[in-house]
């Protein structure tokens, strides 16, 4: 879109180089989060893959070597017991944290996405709303996985209610941050149609 | 949407193109077929200027009502 002037070549095109400088500009707050996002999501792509190469070697593996026959403690203090280590106690450990950082691969993947738009110079569309909210989904999916985690295994003490409130609050900031985008899609569509 | 904008009969009384009214008023040519084919959601006081200073009209000549479906919000 452009102003109506009779130079419109003039105004308009030093505006846009201000913009594309100010979004990613060398050592802003952008490209440092660029950084941070790329090599987290290199981090967690490595973790969840030998995760996930470990839980099939799990499956097709039986149980030898050092781990087998071996016990471990659980519970604390009075009610402590020993209890052996069995595959399916390996399974679902192995399961359950490639789920977890498998979630964050998800989270961390759209936030990518999101960025992505933004380094074009326009984040506000429909498609970052539908990923920002499955963020969200995601979030509430991850939180609610481990606090069932920590009710099934008993050596692992519940959460309390302090530690569930960072994860409840951060998935509404995440829901209301959706909300928003939503507004500015419909008011940068509308922006784009105003002659 | 109910208003539509009287573009081409103007330019064909004025026998002027498209082209030309997008270089004498300074806005692009897609911007200007937004306008045209009734796309448009909102007119600047700085287009209509333009465009009534260059077609020599007023904005009443432009810009027409009829009565229709009104046009649906915008989902985002």
């Amino acid at each position: 879109m452009r102003l109506p002037t009779l130079k419109p070549l003039g105004i308009s095109a030093p505006f846009r180089s201000v913009r594309m400088f100010r979004t990613l500009g060398p050592g802003s707050v952008s490209s440092l989060l660029k950084i941070a996002l790329d090599v987290a999501y290199v981090l967690l792509m490595l973790i969840t893959g030998i995760l996930l190469l470990a839980l099939v070697a799990a499956i097709f593996v039986p149980l030898t070597g050092p781990l087998a026959g071996q016990t471990y403690v659980e519970g604390t203090g009075d009610a402590a017991r020993e209890v052996p280590i069995t595959r399916t106690l390996i399974l679902f450990g192995l399961g359950a944290t490639s789920a977890y950082f498998g979630g964050f691969l998800l989270i961390l993947r759209n936030l990518r996405q999101i960025f992505r738009t933004l380094t074009q110079g326009d984040p506000f569309r429909p498609e970052n709303v539908r990923r920002l909210r499955q963020i969200g989904l995601t979030l509430t999916v991850v939180t609610a996985g481990v606090a069932v985690a920590q009710g099934l295994i008993p050596s692992i003490p519940d959460p309390g209610f302090s530690e569930m409130l960072t994860p409840i609050f951060s998935v509404l900031v995440v829901f209301v941050l959706a909300e928003v985008f939503k507004e500015g899609a419909r008011l940068r569509h509308e922006a784009e149609l105003t002659i | 949407m109910a208003i539509r904008v009287q573009l081409d009969r103007i330019l064909l009384e004025r026998r002027m193109s498209l082209t030309e009214l997008a270089d004498r008023v300074g806005v692009t040519l897609a911007n200007l077929s937004i306008l045209k084919t009734g796309k448009a959601r909102a007119v600047r006081f700085t287009t209509l200027d333009a465009l009534c200073r260059e077609l020599d009209c007023q904005p009443g000549d432009l810009l027409v009502w009829e009565p229709g479906p009104q046009d649906p919000g915008v989902e985002g």
